[in-house]
């Protein structure tokens, strides 16, 4: 009985060891007004309505001439592109997820001594870029980005000069002690 | 079999039928109050941006409400064709209807407390639902609900929302039958 629950222990703190590096730099995300360097571009998660594009599909959003593309990380998928003219609306917001997402994270909270609970305390700022446009039909539709923190402002600026509309002005940097709205579009 | 054996088998079979006997005296209120079926038929229906006129809600959910709608409304076959607002062919549609949604309340819970806690931190978005004919007729109108507990991120709600649209027009709406040959 004991040495079932030791080794249960062991799992347990195995479990954490083994994450604690993704942990860390998740957590150590600089002050809210100096978003992280953009090591990657333009890199989002498609959550849905953009194209024909499925949905949670990671690729790169970018700005290319006239279009808005996303190139999937999976080259079995098509690339999807809608045209920056066709766009009415472009929304930025703030959101978070859990650090060890998807099939690990799944799993993780099966973890014994509520290892998995306490997995979940560990979350990435993440920033959202919302899309309003209108196909060959007129027919309205919202594309909605997930990117990484800091990452959806730059973007909503090359939309908006490559000739997209917003409701919302862009702002320039804000001041350190500026709070944005929880979960407010900007 | 033994004695013991069986004092056991009864105890389950009665705490099984005392929790099925619970089940039911707390659906049944539910059933009562819920509004008799309008039985409404429909060939097409054109659903509208969600609009906030009450409360702030972000960009995010109101496109993930019209796009989840939008999905669930297709997949229900209540109608022959779903229409996105704005789109150029719904103008010709007989005996269309059209989809208002109007958002009454919006708590935005927090991920980690209902990962961490499973009783807080629930999201809830509350919107006010109409559907109205050509005439500009209200035929229906429903205060509907979307909530997410405790899996999934906060947007979760807005398919949950969507969800729960689906079933009020499943639910007062007849399937269309198919046109003669």
């Amino acid at each position: 009985m004991i040495r079932s629950r030791f080794a249960m222990f062991v799992v347990a703190m195995a479990m954490v060891f083994a994450v604690a590096p993704r942990l860390t730099r998740a957590q150590s995300s600089p002050p809210p007004s100096t978003p992280p360097p953009n090591t990657h571009p333009g890199r989002a998660v498609h959550v849905l309505g953009f194209a024909d594009a499925p949905k949670n599909l990671k690729g790169t959003l970018t700005v290319d001439g006239s279009l808005l593309k996303l190139q999937p990380k999976d080259k079995t998928q098509h690339e999807q592109e809608v045209p920056i003219a066709s766009i009415d609306d472009v929304l930025t917001g703030k959101d978070s997820v859990r650090a060890i997402g998807g099939t690990l994270g799944t799993i993780s909270m099966l973890g014994p001594y509520g290892s998995g609970r306490f997995l979940s305390l560990f979350r990435k700022k993440t920033s959202t870029l919302t899309v309003e446009y209108h196909d060959a039909s007129g027919a309205l539709h919202g594309a909605i980005f997930s990117l990484d923190e800091g990452q959806s402002e730059p973007l909503k600026k090359q939309l908006v000069a490559a000739g997209a509309k917003t409701s919302v002005p862009i702002e320039d940097t804000p001041p350190a002690d500026a709070k944005p709205a929880p979960g407010g579009a900007r | 079999m033994s004695f013991r054996t069986s004092n056991v088998r009864m105890t389950i079979l009665s705490l099984a039928a005392l929790v099925l006997l619970s089940l039911a005296a707390i659906a049944t209120p539910a059933q009562d109050q819920k509004p008799p079926s309008l039985h409404l038929t429909g060939h097409a229906i054109l659903v509208k941006k969600i609009v906030s006129s009450e409360v702030a809600l972000p960009a995010a959910f109101q496109y993930a409400i019209f796009e989840y709608t939008l999905q669930e409304l297709k997949k229900s076959g209540r109608f022959q064709t779903v229409y996105r607002e704005g789109d150029n062919a719904a103008a010709s549609a007989p005996d269309m209807l059209t989809l208002e949604t109007d958002a009454t309340g919006f708590k935005e819970g927090s991920a980690r407390k209902r990962q961490v806690t499973t009783v807080a931190g629930a999201t809830t978005i509350k919107v006010h639902i109409k559907l109205i004919d050509k005439d500009g007729k209200v035929v229906l109108e429903q205060d509907v609900q979307g909530k997410v507990r405790f899996f999934g991120e906060n947007l979760r709600a807005t398919y949950a929302l969507a969800k729960s649209i689906d079933k009020v027009v499943k639910y007062n709406f007849v399937a269309p039958k198919p046109a003669k040959s």
